[in-house]
Parts: structure tokens; sequence; C-alpha cells
């Protein structure tokens, strides 16, 4: 399944939809993953470990300790530390000749590694980091696949994103992009890695997937989660502001509060005005993260070579429905959203002109009008589909990034 | 070790209590009888001298002691500064006292040889003794470093001829002399046997405002000549408070974040006048007189005599004046910022400081200034800040520039709201907000009302931690404006002090091209050395001098003096940091090392920077 150019140079999908190969329980490969002390990277060592995978996890030290002791610390997140047998570590660096190892432990990683899950990423959306993101996510690759044609790999998976389509997309195919207009230099990244792999695959006839999940949150039946931006960096504002202002009103009496409307109503409720100014009326995709795993398992069990597979929830969110959750949840009311209009020459208040700075890199994705092709996704996952989000979904989310202080208190 | 004699043993030695910087008043007894011995500074030293029978009990240490009614004046000074609390330690030196007579003890009374007839002959019998109390009080300056020298006499003449007569008793009979401010010198030159001459008594300031000067006897300090030059509308170029203005030039030179537009060495005065060896009198402006504008780098050079007079350099200022913090992710865009700032004449003090400092500044007690420490860089993203004190047109044009900052009323809500600061949860937003554009937050319109709101800055919550009986005092202090205000403070450098509070520093100061990977590299190295020696260390500031094509560098080195181990250590760190500036001075012909500007002071700064 590979994507040709037409003339318009607009993408056309040739899908072959074969039929997957179920592999048996007992013929389970040896995965290499990259990005496994990630959050989405995490969640899939742990299933797989827990599905009988030997897992080589290539990755760095930093400053929280070497790449076996935050294994080690995630496992025991996991509740799985019974599974750190089938683990083995080398730490590596993707842009150094043989990764950075020795050339006879690189002999031995390539005899040793079957399949390749290269998860890693930098996912900063900041222009200012955009050497430091096309190092990571562009220029690693050279690394990571010499090493796929050394091991001769029978797989090789790569995490993107469902936004690489574009900024001006609004049916975004399960192929590749070529768009040359991207919301952030993180998208633009990950198209350009999607064609880099794609051709290098293809030229050295290595079979691959792409798997793109669109906004991953923690999970849906636990709320459990080891990253807190996204879906979460809102609400987060919101009670960090609704805080300042509590404060203000129980130790100043409310001096400050006053002056801008901010006060405890008859109900308890804080009235926090905040108006939300978004360019035009749309929504958020989010998956939960366990989706995000039950699925990507599926896919590279099944996954047919070339094949790009979307996580996306086709039944989306508004950011009305997240308000109305947080003021059920938090005891906030005052947060109203307007779509079309511009902020800037509207009069707003401290806790309105925060939150605004707060909301700018993650805004294109509140007010979201991408339609997300399925196909793929859903002819290996049998139609599995990500839960709605729910209220209740969103309660425990939420109840768990307060109880671990925002990830600060997670180790 | 008892709580008092562990009190008197870190006293810094800063002489601060000698002067009134926060307006509770000096101790009485210091200001009649003028010997650092009447001071809370000279008592400590005194009664460390007594627990550990280094000294026993005179006719001076009674007097001493008798003349200290426990006012507690000095608690506020030196709890504001070290977080120390004298008064304890000047009840003990009375109980000691006490103690000593009611059990029979002698007062030791030690009568007056042939010189020190001679000396009060001159200066009077109140103004020389031999008594260890006070020659004991004598023995330290700041330096700790440097071995302690019992004198054989002190000596505080008041006039010039006084001085010509001494030099001329002491020639005569080859008694070495010394001459003291304030004990301030870093390198224990303030300490010898023989004789001191204490210049405290001559605090003459007279002010000649058609000529822009200030006539300033010997005695006088940079806190008080400040004051006194503010209150008649202008402002003079301050070293640290307590240093005395006239040996302060002497030894180093005068330099402050002012310094940027007010220069340095000979910059700073217009005439001075000498007590040469012999016990003649020259001015600079003589034509006859000895050439101190030269400079001569690598060689220490002896005393050109004792400076009996400044005339100092008045500078106007306007009201518009006001203090901004623009903060840097890194040295390097912080040394560009200063540096065109410098080359454009934006700003008339300019000065980095690293976060050591500007935390140590800030926090009323140890404990806060380290968790402060760790909110600005690990919270705030702040390693680096800008200080820069300018008109409004220099700060409007900083603004223009495009750098965001911390201006007069940010700076307030930060500093009197830093108990809240240090628990605020919402910076970890502000952190994320830094990503895009550094310090973004600082654009928000209304970021100064939502910082208030959330820090909830007052006087009473900044005195929040401060021992609970000295809280009213602080809590009065905390509420007068100038000491929120970034123009007063950078005037008056009162809280420099607070950098001993932790533990006494060492600097390593230079001069040197304002070339950010020579900087960098020196930064590194004076860093390596002192891992070496596992001696506490930090980047301290810089200020840019003589429109950006010099700084001055100074990068500190903390120890603690009541350590003989550390002691060898920050010796060894020292004696290498200052072969590396040998070695970079020989190098780069650029790099000057200010222990060898000790008695150039009077130096025009082209000789020193650029010969
Ligand atoms: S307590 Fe004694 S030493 Fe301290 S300021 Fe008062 S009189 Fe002076």
């Amino acid at each position: 399944m590979f994507c040709t150019r037409d003339s318009a140079e607009k993408r056309t999908c040739f899908i072959h939809r074969f039929k997957p190969v179920i592999l048996s329980v007992k013929n389970k490969p040896t995965i290499t993953l990259t990005g496994a002390t990630g959050f989405l990277g995490s969640h899939l060592m742990a299933s797989l470990l827990s599905g009988g995978h030997r897992i080589i996890v290539l990755g760095r030290s930093n400053k929280n300790g070497t790449l076996q002791e935050r294994v080690s610390r995630l496992l025991k997140w996991f509740g799985i530390e019974e599974f750190a047998g089938q683990l083995k570590f080398m730490e590596i660096d993707f842009l150094k000749p043989l990764l950075g190892i020795p050339e006879a432990d690189y002999k031995v990683l390539c005899a040793d590694t079957e399949q390749i899950i290269h998860c890693a990423s930098d996912t900063s959306f900041t222009e200012r980091k955009r050497d430091i993101v096309f190092k990571s996510n562009v220029n690693s690759l050279e690394g990571i696949l010499e090493f796929a044609v050394n091991a001769n790999v029978k797989f090789f998976h790569y995490i993107s994103t469902a936004y690489v389509a574009g900024a001006n997309v609004i049916l975004c195919k399960e192929c590749l992009s070529s768009s040359a207009d991207f919301l952030n230099v993180y998208e633009e990244s990950k198209a350009l890695a999607e064609n880099i792999i794609a051709a290098f695959c293809q030229k050295n006839s290595i079979p691959f997937s792409i798997i793109r999940p669109s906004v991953v949150y923690g999970d849906s039946r636990t709320g459990r989660s080891l990253r807190f931006n996204a879906l979460y960096f809102p609400i987060q504002s919101v009670k960090y502001i609704s805080e300042i202002y509590l404060n203000d009103i129980k130790n100043n009496d409310g001096k400050k509060s006053k002056q801008f409307g901010i006060f405890i109503d008859e109900e308890g409720y804080l009235f926090l005005p905040l108006r939300i100014y978004l360019p035009e009326e749309g929504a958020l995709n989010i998956i939960p993260v366990d989706y995000f795993v039950n699925a990507t398992i599926m896919i590279i069990a099944n996954a047919s070579p070339g094949g790009i597979y979307h996580l996306t929830n086709n039944s989306y969110t508004k950011l009305e429905a997240i308000a109305v959750y947080n003021e059920h949840f938090m005891k906030i009311r005052g947060v109203e959203i307007i779509y079309g209009k511009s902020a800037d020459n509207v009069l707003r208040n401290p806790a309105e002109e925060l939150f605004d700075r707060f909301m700018t890199p993650y805004r294109p994705y509140l007010s979201d009008n991408r339609i997300f092709d399925r196909a793929n996704t859903d002819l290996l996952t049998g139609n599995m589909n990500p839960p709605e989000f729910s209220y209740k979904i969103f309660e425990k989310c939420m109840e768990y990034a307060i109880r671990v202080n925002w990830g600060e208190s997670i180790f | 070790m008892d709580e008092e004699l562990k009190t008197a043993k870190n006293c810094r030695h800063y002489a601060m209590c000698k002067i009134d910087f926060l307006g509770s008043g000096v101790c009485d007894s210091g200001l009649e009888k003028h010997f650092v011995s009447f001071y809370p500074q000279g008592r400590m030293i005194l009664y460390e001298a007594l627990a550990e029978n280094k000294v026993t009990v005179t006719e001076k240490c009674l007097e001493i002691a008798d003349s200290c009614n426990l006012c507690g004046k000095c608690d506020y000074q030196c709890y504001f500064l070290n977080e120390m609390r004298p008064t304890k330690v000047m009840e003990a030196l009375k109980n000691h006292v006490e103690t000593f007579i009611k059990n029979g003890g002698k007062i030791k009374s030690t009568g007056d040889d042939i010189i020190l007839t001679e000396i009060k002959r001159i200066v009077g019998v109140d103004w020389a003794t031999n008594d260890e109390a006070i020659t004991i009080t004598y023995s330290h300056d700041l330096s700790a470093i440097s071995d302690p020298k019992m004198p054989d006499y002190v000596v505080m003449p008041n006039t010039k001829e006084e001085i010509a007569s001494l030099v001329k008793l002491f020639n005569k009979n080859k008694i070495t002399y010394t001459i003291r401010g304030n004990g301030q010198n870093l390198l224990g030159f303030a300490v010898n046997e023989g004789a001191i001459i204490d210049l405290n008594r001559m605090k003459t300031i007279e002010f000649d405002e058609k000529n822009w000067l200030v006539k300033v006897g010997p005695g006088v300090a940079a806190f008080d000549l400040q004051k006194q030059a503010q209150k008649r509308g202008f402002r003079i170029n301050a070293a640290e408070p307590a240093a005395l203005v006239c040996a302060n030039i002497m030894c180093s030179g005068i330099m402050s974040t002012f310094s940027t537009t007010y220069g340095i060495n000979a910059d700073n005065f217009i005439d001075a006048e000498f007590v040469d060896k012999n016990g003649s009198f020259f001015s600079l402006n003589d034509i006859s007189s000895p050439n101190l504008y030269s400079y001569k780098n690598l060689q220490h050079k002896n005393s050109p005599g004792i400076c009996v007079s400044a005339n100092i350099r008045l500078h106007p200022f306007t009201d518009d004046e006001s203090g901004i913090l623009v903060p840097f992710q890194t040295l390097d865009s912080a040394l560009a910022f200063i540096k065109n700032c410098s080359i454009r004449h934006i700003g008339l003090a300019l000065g980095i400081v690293g976060a050591e400092y500007i935390s140590t500044f800030l926090s009323p007690t140890k404990k806060s200034a380290s968790e402060i420490k760790n909110v600005f860089i690990n919270k705030l993203g702040i390693p680096y800040l800008v200080v820069v004190i300018g008109d409004k047109f220099a700060i409007r044009s900083i603004g223009e520039m495009g750098f965001p900052f911390f201006d007069q009323r940010l700076f307030r809500a930060l500093y009197l709201g830093l108990p809240s600061l240090k628990s605020a949860k919402w910076l970890d937003l502000i952190k994320e907000l830094s990503d895009d554009e550094p310090y973004s937050y600082l654009r928000i319109k209304s970021f100064a009302d939502l910082l208030e709101t959330a820090l909830s800055p007052s006087p009473d919550l900044y005195s929040q931690e401060i021992d609970p009986d000295l809280k009213p005092f602080f809590e009065k202090l905390f509420s007068r404006d100038e000491m929120t205000d970034l123009v007063w403070l950078n005037m008056y450098r009162i809280m420099s002090t607070r950098l001993g509070r932790k533990k006494p520093f060492l600097p390593v100061l230079i001069y040197l091209p304002i070339d950010n990977g020579l900087i960098e590299e020196l930064n590194d190295k004076f860093r390596l050395i002192a891992e070496k020696y596992q001696i506490d260390n930090d980047f301290g500031f810089i200020t840019p001098i003589d429109n950006g094509k010099r700084c001055i560098f100074e990068y500190d080195y903390f120890y603690d003096y009541n350590d003989p181990d550390e002691i060898r250590r920050i010796r060894q760190a020292g004696t290498e940091a200052n072969t590396l500036v040998d070695e970079y001075s020989v190098k780069t012909g650029t790099v000057k090392g200010h222990p060898y500007v000790l008695y150039q002071g009077f130096c025009r700064k082209e000789n020193l920077l650029y010969s």
C-alpha cells in the first residue's frame, strides 16, 4: 500500500486490503522500542511485556537517572515489575555511527531485533526549538533506519501523529502528507519523518507501518496518566488561576477579585469571567491511552506493509462540553467560548489574558475541523472505537491529575 | 560551643553596624567612642577573645562592656544582613565581666609606654591605647584568609596634621603603622603589628555644589556620603555602604553598577590630599605630586601615603529614574544585552546578577534564599537578571528593544510576595509559557495585577519568617518605599553584604572585555577550581564599563571561616584563581586581575584597562 502523486500533486492512496495475519501467541517477536520512557512508548512497553514480548529498550540517561532506572520506575508505576526479565536496555545515540555503541553490541542488537517500534519523539510545538525538534524527530532517523536494515527487521512501526495532514486539510486520509503548511514545527517534523521512513523502507524492502494517534489523554478506565499536557493544560490553567482568586477572596477580602467581577456565588461556585476566543467552531479529537495501546497492539500484530493508521475518535469533543464538565468538577462558572472573533481589541481581565497566553499553542486543536479517515484502522481493529469523552472519564482523569499534582509527584 | 560564642565567631566584620542603614540608629557608644571596640562588631571580637582566653578583662574591657545598654539596635541590623542576633553576645560579654569581678579577678591595667605617651600628646589621651581589649578588636579585618595580627597601639587622629605628626613619630621610632578605615580589605591589608591608625573620627563632609564636588574626610562611609549627597539633590558613585570613601579609592577604586556611566578609579574624584611617608602633605593636583594616575600590572605597589581627604564628583539625577530587572536564560544573551545598552548609552547603572545574588538579596533568611534561588532557576527560568537603572527614556528604549522586564511595580510584588512565590503552583504554567517566547508572561498587560493578586505582597507577609520579636520592626521597615526601590537599593547597596549571610565569601574580581567566549571560559574555570577544592561557588555579577569596551566580572567563592580545613582549601582555590587570571592576563593582554589595583585606586581607568 503506497501512495503516488497524481497530476494535481495530491496524494491518492491505493489501499490493498490484506487479510490480517494473526501471529501465534507462541510466536512473539522481540521488539526493539524507542521512546519507552515517554507517555505513549511506556504504555506500549507495558502492554507488550504483558503480552509476552521480549523488548529491547533503546534510549539514553538523563538528569532523572539511567535508562534502566527510569524504565524500572515506570514498571513499578504500571505494577508490572515481574516482567522486568523480558527487558534489555541499550544506551544509544541515534546521531552516532552504530548508534554510538561498540560494534559487538551493535551486532548482537541487530541479531536480536525482529521488529522495531520507533516511538521516540520531541513533542514540542515551539518554533524556537525548531532545531532541537528536527534533530530529534528527523535527523535521528538515519541511525535508526540504518539499524533497521542491518537488523533485517521484519517490520518497522512508526508512531506519528494524526496531524501530519497539515493546517488546511479537512479530510485527512491514511496516506503520506504532502502539505507544506503546518500548525507547528512538531507536525512539520513528523510529516517529513513519515516521508523519509516510507521512502527508505520502500527502497530497502522493509515492511513498515505508520500509526497516527490524535490527542492522547490518560486511561479512560482508571484516569491514570503519565503526561498532563494537551487536554489537561487548560484545566490545570483554570484551576491555578481560580486558586489565585480564591486565595484573594479568602485572605484579602477579595479586593483584587472584586475589581474584575470575580466572586463566589450563592451556590458556592467561583464566578470567574473567562472568555475563550477561538477562530472558528470545531472540536477536539481526543483518544484515551488505553485505546491507543489496544489499537496499536492490534495494528502491529497484523499491519500491512506500508499501512498508515489513524487512531482518532469519531466522536469529537466540543470545548463547551469540557467547560461544562469543568464547571461541575471545579465549581467554577463564567467560562464562555466565543467563536470567530479576535480578542485583540477586547478589554480582558488578567485571568483571561493569562489563560489566553497559556492556550496559544493548543488553540488550533481546541476547535479543530479536520476529519480523519479510519478505513485502515477499522479494518485491522475490527471497528474498535475509542470511548466518547464523558464526564465520568473527565472526572477520573482530572482527579488523578490533581492527585499526582499534574505529574509532579508521580514517582 | 555556646550560642553566644558561635554568634561572635560568625561576625562577618562588615562594619555595617557602624552605619545607620536601616534608619534604626547606630550603637550609641560607638558613635561616642569611635574605636571599633565600642561598636557591636568590636564587642563580638572581644567576647570571642575573652571566651577563648586570648585576652583577660582589662580597664577598657570594663568600659566596653559597661557602655552597652542592650538597646538591641544591633539585632535589627545584624539580623537584616546575616540573620544573627548580637545582643545576646553583648549580654554574655557583660556577664563575663561581671562574673570575673565577682570571682575576684584582677582587672588588667596596661601602663603607657614612652611611645604611647608621645602618641597621646599628638591625638589626646582618649584617642590612643595599648589596652588589649581594644587592640584585639583591630586584629581582624574582613578577610578571614589572612592571619590575625595583634597591634601594639590603636590611634584615632582627628586632623591631617595629627596624622603627619604620627607618621614622623613612627618613622623616628621605626614603628610600622597601618591605616584602617572600616577594615573592609579582603586581603588582610588592614591588620598589622605596630600601630593601627583608625581614621573613623575624621568624618568631615563639605559640599562645593558650584564645582560639583564634595570634599570628604577619610572617616566618611559611602552610605553616609550618599545620604548627604541625595539630600542636596546629587548622587555619588558609592562602593559598599560601610566602606570608607577615601580608603576605598585608595585600595581598589570605587566600582558599582553606576560605574557603567560614572566610571571607575580616577573617574570618581577630582582631587585628593595625602600625607606622604615622611609626614609631608601633597595633593594630586600639585604639579610636583607623585603620579598616582599611572597603573602598573602584576606588581604590588607600595602605598603612596595616607589619603586624608578626597574631592568626590557629584552627579545629577532626574525624578523619572526607575529600576527594572531584565531576565535572561543564558549568560550569553545577558552579556549581549548589557554590551548593547552600554554602547548605546542606555541606562545609568547596569549589572548582570546570577540567581544566587538576586535570591540572597531579596530573601529575609538563608532558608528562604535557597528556596527562592530554586524558584528563580527552575520555575521562573531565570538564571540571570540584568539590573538597569535609568530614566524613562532609557526604560522605554529597553521596551522598544523587545526585552520583557520586571518593572518597579513587579519587583515590589516579587520582593514583598516572596513567601507566596515559593509555594505558587501557577509558576508551573508560567514556565510552559516561556517555552515559546522567554518571559512572554511579562507582556501580559495586567500581569502586575495578577502577580499582586497571586502573591499578596505586603511587609507583613515578607516578615513572616523573621524572628517574632523582630517582626514588628521589619514590617515597619519594609513599609518604607526605599526598601523596595531599585534605584535606592542600587545607590545605597545595603543588600550587598547579604551575600555573605550563608557563608563569608571571597570574590575573584577581574576587568576584561565583554567577550562572551572569554567570560564563559573563565566562568567555567573559576567553577572548576572551586569544585576541585570543594568550595561553594557561584557567578557573582558583571557590570559594563567605559561604553561597553570592558566589564567588571566577579565570581564568588564561599567558605566557613571557622573551619580550618575550609580556610586551607579557599586559600588554595584563591591562589589558583589568581594564577589563572595571571595566565589570561598574559595570554590576552586585556584581562586585569583586581588584586593588582591595590593601592592604585587613584589611577586613570584608561591606564588600568588599556595599558
Ligand atoms: S545592644 Fe549594645 S552593642 Fe548592640 S547596638 Fe545596643 S548598645 Fe550597641
